[in-house]
């Protein structure tokens, strides 16, 4: 068993680091800045709770997964089912494949266009995202994580990381390429 | 079809191209990818709006951590007792109504936050100061050193340059890295893979030499949070040793002769180009890390 103030130590170590990552998750799990502080405050005292539990391995992914559950039961606690509503996700997965874009799009919008897509544009096509494809696009683009990091986070197959990625940065894309 | 291991229907040809992207695939799939990129301007259009698209999302702006935000957390560190209550946290709770509220020990800070006060209207409350009673920095610090004595690998906190707490982050995370499942977050040897990751990750890349026909190839990079400031890291293989070289970006500052920072085990060798100020840390003897400084700042120029 470890002490106390090994403990506090391995607190310091695993989760200070991270502070940022976990509050961009937050941030696009909440749809804001202030509601990520509380969440990423509680996840905290969950990851204090349980660092004796911390079995080595990556922090980061270690302190997101802890976060995204705390978004999770948090939104449930705070907000009203409507605006919850996350919907089968086997369904969609299911829709995805049934119409993602599984032939290539000949008439995609050119790659500058993209790049010059406007910040506020493209926060709002992540805001707008199914949740499923939301939280893979950020876990992977924004917080940096593996695709095997992520079907551990999610539980799903990587099959399935890798076409919900695929699905998200293809809405994005056709969303920033229609804008005018 | 080419025969090359690929998947041939066009969605399977997709995921690849996504994979590649991020760095997923290994050498062989890569080059094949690659290929079929090369070979066909439909794709090469879908891998440019790809990276495009990374590219963007990795410039959003990010949330800031502030201080007093941090000098929170840390202090649910420092506060001692360990919650027991709350196995359930790691556990996946899609959708489920909230786990009884009161079952969080209502410590202060949270009984804070309960009645409603955000912690971002917090931060109109009296910072603390940078050198005050309480000091999230003295703290962290005191957690890193505390850190290092116990395990007794290193004493760098005997430096006396103001660089201290720097070097002494390097220091942890090299060491962090060697205790964890992997030492770097983009594997590639491919310069061309790592710097754009670098790139869109933090907005900023070294030179990244490959150093292959030197002995030192190149193995993959990862962010270091030093200082509260994201800082690009590469990694490269030396044999059987890992070397972690930390670029901190410098604004303006002057160029300095590399200087022997070791202590404890490690190498640690410190020098600056101007453009970066770099931090060369391995369990190497001394000579052979110098022998790498030397041909990196070479190759980098």
């Amino acid at each position: 068993m470890l002490s106390e103030k090994a403990l506090a130590e391995r607190f310091g170590e695993v989760v200070l680091p991270h502070l940022g990552d976990a509050l961009v998750l937050a941030r696009w799990l909440t749809g804001n800045a202030a509601d990520a502080e509380d969440v990423v405050q509680e996840a905290c005292v969950k990851a204090h709770a349980g660092i004796a539990r911390y079995a080595g391995g990556n922090a980061r992914a270690w302190l997101l997964t802890i976060v995204r559950n705390t978004a999770y039961t948090w939104m449930s606690r705070n907000r009203s089912r409507g605006i919850m509503a996350v919907g089968d996700l086997g369904d969609l997965d299911e829709m995805a494949a049934a119409h993602g874009p599984s032939l290539l799009d000949e008439n995609g919008p050119e790659a500058s266009l993209i790049a010059r897509a406007d910040t506020a544009a493209l926060e709002a096509a992540i805001a707008a995202l199914p949740q499923p494809f939301r939280e893979t696009l950020v876990l992977r683009d924004i917080n940096g994580l593996t695709y095997r990091e992520i079907s551990a986070m999610l539980g799903v197959a990587m099959g399935t990381v890798m076409s919900r990625l695929a699905r998200a940065r293809s809405l994005l894309m056709s969303e920033l390429g229609s804008a005018p | 079809m080419s025969d090359d291991g690929l998947p041939n229907d066009a969605e399977g040809i997709r995921l690849m191209i996504h994979a590649l992207v991020d760095g997923e695939l290994d050498a062989a799939a890569a080059l094949a990818v690659e290929r079929r990129i090369a070979a066909d301007p439909a794709l090469a259009a879908e891998h440019a709006r790809i990276v495009a698209l990374q590219a963007a999302v990795g410039r959003l702006p990010r949330p800031d951590v502030s201080d007093a935000f941090r000098a929170r957390i840390a202090a649910l560190g420092a506060t001692g007792t360990a919650h027991s209550a709350q196995d359930e946290a790691l556990e996946p709770q899609w959708g489920k109504p909230s786990t009884r509220p009161d079952q969080i020990e209502a410590d202060q800070v949270h009984a804070t936050a309960r009645r409603g006060t955000r912690p971002s209207q917090m931060r109109t409350l009296p910072r603390a100061h940078r050198f005050g009673s309480f000091d999230w920095r003295a703290l962290a610090a005191s957690i890193v050193v505390t850190a290092v004595l116990a395990s007794g690998a290193t004493q760098w906190m005997m430096f006396d340059s103001a660089s201290d707490g720097f070097a002494a982050a390097v220091a942890s995370g090299h060491r962090r890295s060697l205790l964890a499942a992997s030492p770097i977050d983009i594997v590639s040897s491919d310069r061309h893979t790592v710097k754009p990751w670098l790139d869109a990750r933090i907005g900023v890349s070294p030179p990244a030499p490959d150093l292959a026909q030197d002995g030192y190839a190149l193995i993959g990079g990862r962010v270091e949070v030093i200082a509260d400031r994201p800082v690009p890291a590469l990694v490269y293989r030396h044999r059987e040793h890992l070397i972690t070289l930390v670029a901190e970006p410098q604004q303006g500052g002057g160029t300095a002769a590399p200087d022997d920072l070791s202590s404890g085990g490690f190498s640690l060798v410190h020098w600056s180009d101007g453009a970066f100020s770099y931090w060369a840390i391995s369990d190497m003897e001394r000579p052979e890390l110098d022998d790498f400084v030397a041909r990196f700042r070479k190759a980098a120029v």
